[in-house]
């Protein structure tokens, strides 16, 4: 079943058409990469699944159930976590999340037995300051916290890591990871290798339209890899080799030891490389055939 | 139901915490204060001021209705204004800093956040304008006794009411201009439009601002109920009319 369906979204400010009739599909307990350049409109999207926003057209269903604007009963299973998420300064952790709770209709028991919890797994159980005091990093995990608290079937957050630290960095998409399986989560980012580290599936919003959607596994096998990188031990080496490689060299990049060939077929052209390395008796360094990571899919489809 | 407790023990925690309480309080306290006793020592003041060649003026002897009218100055412009500008971020710095949008997204509804809004400013409004009005009671009782006030209920009611008024026109406003600013402008807009049409002395029976400059009048028996009652009615009417729209709006308005 799928959590979260768009179909046809599409969304204009003033003249300029944003998000141009969009729709993909994300399945139960998938965690979903929402990728696109600052400005994609991966933000107003996410706020029309949240019914913050009006769209203009299509529809977006939650669990079967369809998003209307304004009142917004779809949102009782979902958990948003805003890109700046902002909170009541002068509460402390523990009394923000009782609020919430109270909003959400908990139990105030049950409220405060997740509290502990969550507040454990995002790192601010001897945070009892008050809110204001708080770094950004910080904010983002508590805002982890609230969104986590009514136990979402589907957790949206909106560039969760972009303006942390590596290690505040880290410990968000630690988070993400552990609660993978049990909730589906939708993120939005344009930083590549988180994306890499946790999703399973992604879809690339470019110029108002779904440029790329699938699995990872997918999107890789569709792009096969067409690149071998060979590092050298020395120069000379390297100059024997390219003096004797010849058609291989067609689409080269060379940088320092190293040498990347963009070739057509890979089995032949990795069965002539082998023989060049033969015939000449160098013994490389490394000799890798790379993946197409998610830059070069994504750089390729955001042309 | 739930929700709307919620936000509203959060709005009064917010209210102490962030000192509007006892801001609010201490002003009107003051006013409260004031009123009396300027209306005493006014008099004695200006008259020992001497002019020159011992001209001196001389001012009618003070009585507890120049307390009233001093309380009524006081606080029809001066304890209004602390009451805009303690109510002007009350809905517009929740949006301008988008602190509303992690309990909207749990489920609550928008209506919730203008009607506990709304609730929590006029209880602390009324808690603050009584402190304020039984302190001026207690000193002008004190100071000139055995007076007897007519619609000293409706006198005191409609500046309450106009408070009220006041209240649902923040909210109405931040929610439409979504910062404190505008807020702040559509308010005093709106007032210097009331106070303009008051030129006007066939308007100011429906003049909701009647109700905060001229019910004086009503407490030295110049005025009966009657001649206020179109402009209770209206200031009434307004306020409710202002928080439905400013439900319908919100309801409407990108978060």
């Amino acid at each position: 079943m799928n959590t979260l369906s768009v179909k046809n979204l599409s969304k204009s400010f003033g003249v300029n058409k944003v998000i141009d009739g969009i729709s993909f599909d994300v399945p139960e307990g998938s965690v979903f990469g929402f990728i696109g350049a600052n400005g994609a409109g991966k933000t107003t999207t996410m706020k029309m699944i949240l019914g913050l926003l009006p769209a203009d057209g299509g529809e977006i269903f939650v669990r079967g159930e369809r998003v209307c604007f304004g009142a917004t009963e779809t949102n009782r299973h979902i958990g948003y976590l805003p890109d700046v998420p902002e909170f009541y300064g002068y509460m402390k952790p523990k009394e923000y999340l009782l609020l919430c709770g109270e909003v959400a209709g908990l139990a105030a028991s049950e409220t405060a037995r997740r509290s502990i919890r969550l507040l454990e797994m995002v790192g601010l159980s001897n945070a009892n300051k008050k809110i204001g005091a708080f770094s950004r990093g910080m904010k983002q995990r508590l805002g982890v916290a609230q969104a986590l608290l009514n136990e979402p079937k589907l957790l949206i957050c909106d560039e969760p890591t972009s303006a942390l630290d590596p290690m505040g960095r880290k410990e968000v998409l630690d988070i993400l990871k552990q609660i993978k399986g049990k909730t589906t989560v939708v993120f939005s980012t344009h930083i590549l290798s988180d994306v890499e580290r946790v999703c399973d599936r992604v879809a690339v919003l470019s110029g108002g339209r779904i440029a790329l959607c699938g699995t990872l596994s997918e999107l890789r096998a569709r792009h096969k890899a067409d690149s071998v990188l060979i590092e050298f031990a020395s120069q000379a080496n390297k100059a024997r080799f390219t003096a004797d490689a010849g058609a291989l060299l067609k689409n080269a990049v060379s940088a320092d030891l190293e040498l990347t060939l963009h070739v057509a077929d890979i089995a032949n052209a990795h069965r002539e490389i082998l023989r060049v390395l033969y015939a000449n008796e160098i013994m490389p360094l490394k000799l890798e055939i790379l993946e197409p990571t998610m830059e070069s899919l994504y750089l390729e489809v955001a042309k | 139901m739930k929700a709307f407790i919620a936000f509203t023990k959060k709005e009064f925690t917010e209210s102490l915490r962030t000192y509007r309480l006892i801001v609010l309080a201490a002003v009107f306290l003051l006013l409260g204060l004031m009123s009396p006793l300027t209306a005493k020592l006014l008099p004695e003041i200006m008259g020992s001021i001497d002019l020159g060649d011992g001209v001196f003026i001389t001012m009618p002897e003070a009585s507890a209705m120049s307390s009233w009218e001093q309380f009524f100055g006081y606080i029809g412009q001066m304890g209004m204004l602390a009451l805009i500008i303690t109510f002007g971020g009350l809905m517009a710095n929740e949006l301008s800093r988008g602190t509303l949008i992690n309990l909207l997204t749990k489920g609550m509804k928008r209506q919730t956040v203008i009607l506990s809004k709304f609730l929590t400013a006029s209880v602390l409004w009324a808690g603050s304008y009584a402190l304020s009005l039984a302190v001026c009671y207690a000193y002008t009782a004190f100071f000139w006794p055995g007076g007897v006030l007519s619609n000293a209920f409706l006198a005191f009611f409609s500046l309450w009411l106009f408070g009220e008024f006041l209240i649902a026109l923040l909210i109405f406003g931040g929610v439409l201009f979504g910062n404190f600013y505008g807020s702040l402008l559509g308010c005093f807009g709106v007032i210097i439009i009331l106070s303009t049409l008051n030129l006007f002395p066939a308007l100011s029976k429906f003049n909701p601002s009647s109700l905060a400059a001229q019910t004086l009048n009503l407490l030295s028996a110049q005025k009966e109920a009657a001649d206020y009652l179109p402009a209770f009615i209206i200031c009434a009417a307004a306020a409710a009319l202002l928080v439905a729209a400013a439900i319908a709006v919100f309801n409407k308005r990108r978060v």
